[in-house]
């Protein structure tokens, strides 16, 4: 692992299910990425990778079974790859984060991609439900010529219950660096009561999403062209989907898009997904098989 | 502050100051082609959400700590929170223009105040590509230098990007002069809340994924104005 993490094997009873750590440790052998080491305790459970595609990507659920995080949950993720490695990363359901009167609901992802590896991190959203209090931290970092599809996501609350924009409070930091150390941050802190704290205007729009994809060895030349085609998957569906897309400070594309309704906002990860495979790797989309 | 000290200020805030500062938009004509901005009321909430959720805790938090690295000529603060600061600006236009507006404060403050070897020091930084030289960096940086504390910082450089908003939008949407005086007039008592209300010592944050995305649409217009 990139680094030791502090662990939790010797915490009292009260903190079973609730501080729960994931550990995958993926390598390259031949032409298939496998599971070289794992670890996790509860909520997490382990499902091994399956194969989706004809990259031989390993396609694994990060699965929760308790479909969600409470106040006091610390969860953890640590996830490695090793040269070459190529990995799909998503979860069978969204995030729900449930009210809290007291505690926040804490979850820390860290990632290491090695040299040559890929990492297609697409979990499904996260929805803070009202009264709700989260905070999540992902860390990723890329050795040299790795690649990095990051794709993050909140939806305003349980929409068909007329619940937007309802949770206590919601931070997100999202920091990518690449090996000469330059980095990606997204970090926002909303707290509604407060005055700087405000959703402001994106509070008309039910979906918020960002996606990056990052790779130091990649010329300047594909990143115009995929920020072009992005571009135009961003422009299919204007007053429902408003999008960007741009070149961060380091080598990659950076797009940002809010959505009005959960089909809009499907399709265009979809379409998103697929034009940056196609763009990098001549690949076709992957199929999640997730009805 | 005396009165020489808002002086030597004040030339910096000046709409007078060549930042090029007038060739920016920040979105904002990206956002009225795109409809979202059609008049005075629709500037109004737009950038009253961009001030207070996209660059209060960002771009103001960052000029106040520049602001304290330049009273206390601490460099590597002011090296620091440079990077920080390029690190979250995913627009290429809109962190092109800061890097490019930010150079033109710092070449006249270094030149000016040549006693001050913070500002000596970060213009070498810039000059050799070691910084990226952000727009609230170089403010705060040259009016701690100059003596401002960092709350009259703070809402110098919110009323300075305010009064760019309102030039910009002159020139886009049917709004008079008149009229962007009595926009101004409005945001007075926000930026004074911002300016006070930030606080150093935590991480840059921000919130405004619509202006980010506006920002970002800027360069695929057909027409345009502005370079931002």
């Amino acid at each position: 692992m990139s680094r030791p993490r502090k662990t939790h094997q010797t915490a009292p009873t009260k903190f079973v299910g609730r501080v729960g750590e994931l550990r995958l440790n993926y390598a390259r052998r031949d032409d298939r990425t496998f599971l070289a080491g794992s670890h996790c305790t509860t909520p997490w459970h382990l499902l091994p990778p399956i194969y989706l595609d004809e990259g031989n990507a390993a396609y694994t659920l990060l699965v929760n079974p308790s479909g969600g995080v409470v106040g006091g949950d610390r969860l953890s993720i640590d996830l490695r790859l090793d040269a070459r490695a190529h990995v799909v990363i998503s979860t069978p359901s969204a995030n729900r984060v449930y009210r809290s009167l007291g505690e926040l609901s804490v979850q820390d992802i860290r990632i290491y991609v090695g040299a040559d590896a890929v990492l297609e991190w697409f979990p499904e959203h996260t929805i803070p439900f009202a009264g709700s209090r989260f905070r999540q931290t992902l860390h990723a970092e890329l050795a040299p010529g790795a690649t990095i599809l990051l794709w993050d996501a909140i939806a305003s609350g349980r929409i068909t219950r007329g619940e937007r924009w309802a949770f206590t409070d919601l931070e997100n930091e999202i920091q990518i660096t690449t090996a000469s150390g330059g980095s990606i941050v997204e970090r926002y802190v909303l707290d509604p009561t407060t005055d700087l704290g405000r959703v402001g205007l994106a509070g008309e729009w039910n979906y918020v999403a960002s996606l990056y994809v990052v790779n130091d060895a990649v010329s300047s030349d594909v990143w115009n062209r995929l920020e072009t085609k992005v571009a135009a998957i961003l422009d299919k569906n204007p007053g429902q989907v408003l999008g960007g897309v741009s070149t961060p400070a380091v080598p990659g594309v950076a797009i940002k898009l809010l959505a009005r309704t959960a089909p809009d906002f499907t399709h265009m990860l979809g379409d998103l997904w697929a034009v940056v495979r196609e763009g990098l790797w001549n690949l076709p989309p992957v199929s999640l098989r997730k009805y | 502050m005396d009165t020489r000290a808002l002086l030597e200020g004040l030339r910096f805030t000046d709409t007078f100051f060549p930042s090029g500062g007038y060739a920016f938009s920040s979105g904002l004509e990206a956002a009225v082609q795109g409809g979202a901005v059609k008049g005075a009321d629709q500037l109004v909430r737009y950038v009253e959400d961009l001030l207070r959720g996209g660059m209060s805790r960002r771009e103001v938090l960052a000029a106040k700590v520049a602001n304290r690295a330049g009273s206390a000529e601490d460099l590597p603060a002011a090296l620091e929170i440079d990077r920080a600061l390029d690190s979250t600006k995913l627009s290429r236009e809109s962190r092109l223009a800061s890097r490019q507006m930010g150079r033109q404060v710092i070449k006249v403050a270094a030149d000016q105040f040549r006693r001050k070897t913070v500002l000596r020091g970060y213009l070498d930084a810039v000059e050799s590509d070691r910084t990226p030289s952000h727009l609230a960096v170089c403010f705060g940086l040259t009016l701690g230098s100059c003596g401002w504390t960092e709350e009259q910082t703070a809402a110098a450089f919110l009323y300075q990007t305010a009064v760019g908003f309102v030039s910009a939008s002159m020139r886009l949407c049917p709004i008079g002069h008149r009229e962007g005086q009595q926009v101004l007039g409005e945001w007075l008592p926000l930026i004074d809340r911002i300016s006070r209300e930030v606080t150093v010592g935590t991480p840059l944050s921000s919130w405004s994924p619509i202006q980010d995305i506006y920002a970002m649409r800027h360069s695929g217009l057909k027409w345009r104005l502005f370079r931002s």
